[in-house]
């Protein structure tokens, strides 16, 4: 979808775009980079959902690991997750296991810390598996009596199942 | 005023190169896979996962690496047939961490995150509408699990496909033209007729398909040492090569577990050796 300025006949640019309302409508902020004439456009839920679905990211900047992303579900997929973030991509219910990690994260932690370079890792792989990753490898760390995860418990964990 | 295609890009969210940025992120992380083998039918309950992990099976003793992905969302089964429920994925330098089997198979299954008592839930803010997207937020997360497993270097990654004609078909233009196809069937008139369906969509979208393969061909009779029919001969012929035949094996009935000796039969050793001709063929 792209917008014209008809005055100008420009395309006009997206300048911010804003999470999805209680009634999952996207907004976002179109202005035409010439006369600076602006526009918003309001997604309806069907929309919105269509975004979602694609696991595409709407906003400027995109690229940006921090850009904005404001599709719930989209965050949720595609987001990266912050330290003990799993519960908001649950919530966003773009995870298919949303159900279980809710009920999982009742559970008490223990403890189990990650230090920033495991949690690296966890950029490497597909967004929408990282909650599920990190409460598998949380748990192989508490059953293993540990509580600290960091690279060597991961290299650890993948000897042990044979990866 | 302009039109639509005069103008580049779509303002700023280029909504477009993310899309394409999946596809490459797919590309580049299959670059080390030989062969790309889908395992449907069209028709449930065929034994496309059973056989999908004999053929696995068969080409791990013949000395090829090999991957499965379970294609099957909602009745994930290979991670059982693996023994591998309760195993954790692991993010790696370079991406997921494939399981692997006792047998050194490796298989990315939703049956190892979900307990099997658990569906898969999305939710939906256009209220009331999920089943209008399902398939497509399951062929964005297939395509986020192609391009963010680290498949490594392998000969055949195999795709057990769920049931369903539409759904063999979305999968054939979901893993484009470089995938080869076999088509499961049991002997019946009824599936034979589905699995002709199935045939002739993916003949229509110019799918490689090497052949189809009769399972549950007969079983075994210990009284007289023959192996007899299950089912009355089917008068439906399917225009596609017959790979095989294989016999209902019982012992299947305790598949699971992973068991590093399970038994591989003959028959399913011949498939296996048929199927790596047809995708390897000889040059003179």
């Amino acid at each position: 979808m792209k917008f014209l300025c008809i005055a100008c006949d420009q395309a006009m640019k997206i300048q911010q775009a804003a999470p999805p309302d209680e009634g999952g409508s996207i907004s976002a902020l179109f202005g035409c980079p010439s006369c600076g004439h602006q526009i918003a456009m309001l997604t309806n839920p069907y929309e919105t959902q269509l975004v979602q679905s694609l696991g595409v990211k709407i906003g400027p900047n995109t690229n940006s690991p921090a850009a904005g992303v404001p599709a719930r579900g989209v965050t949720a997929a595609m987001a990266t997750p912050t330290p003990g973030s799993i519960s908001e991509a649950a919530e966003a219910g773009g995870c298919p296991f949303s159900g279980m990690l809710a009920q999982m994260e009742q559970a008490p932690k223990d403890g189990v810390q990650w230090t920033p370079e495991a949690l690296a890792r966890l950029d490497n792989i597909p967004e929408f598996v990282r909650p599920m990753a990190k409460q598998g490898i949380e748990h192989y760390a508490k059953t293993n009596g540990r509580h600290t995860i960091d690279d060597a418990l991961m290299e650890e964990a993948r000897g042990r199942f044979g990866m | 005023m302009k039109t639509y295609h005069e103008i580049q890009g779509d303002g700023g969210s280029d909504v477009v190169a993310q899309v394409q940025e999946q596809q490459s992120k797919i590309r580049d992380a299959l670059s080390g896979v030989r062969h790309l083998l889908a395992v449907g039918s069209g028709k449930g309950g065929v034994g496309k996962s059973t056989v999908t992990m004999a053929l696995a099976r068969a080409l791990r003793r013949q000395g090829r690496s090999v991957a499965i992905l379970d294609g099957d969302i909602n009745g994930p089964c290979q991670a059982r047939l693996a023994g591998l429920e309760a195993s954790p994925w692991i993010p790696g330098p370079r991406g997921l961490q494939m399981p692997r089997s006792q047998e050194g198979i490796g298989v990315v299954s939703f049956g190892s995150l979900l307990p099997e008592a658990r569906p898969v839930e999305f939710s939906s803010v256009a209220t009331g509408e999920e089943q209008t997207w399902r398939a497509t937020r399951e062929f964005a997360m297939l395509g986020q699990l192609l391009g963010g497993v680290d498949w490594g270097t392998l000969d055949v990654l195999l795709f057990d496909l769920p049931p369903g004609t539409e759904r063999t078909l979305q999968f054939a233009h979901f893993l484009g033209e470089g995938t080869a196809f076999v088509l499961v069937t049991i002997p019946s008139d009824l599936s034979r007729g589905v699995v002709a369906r199935s045939i002739s969509a993916l003949a229509d979208s110019g799918q490689r398909l090497l052949g189809y393969v009769e399972n549950m061909a007969g079983y075994y009779c210990r009284d007289c040492g023959e192996v007899k029919p299950l089912f009355p001969e089917s008068k439906t012929e399917l225009p596609i090569p017959l790979l095989g035949r294989l016999p209902f094996e019982p012992a299947l009935a305790h598949t699971g577990g992973g068991e590093a000796e399970a038994t591989v039969s003959d028959e399913v050793e011949a498939l296996a050796t048929k199927i790596l001709e047809s995708l390897e063929p000889k040059e003179n």
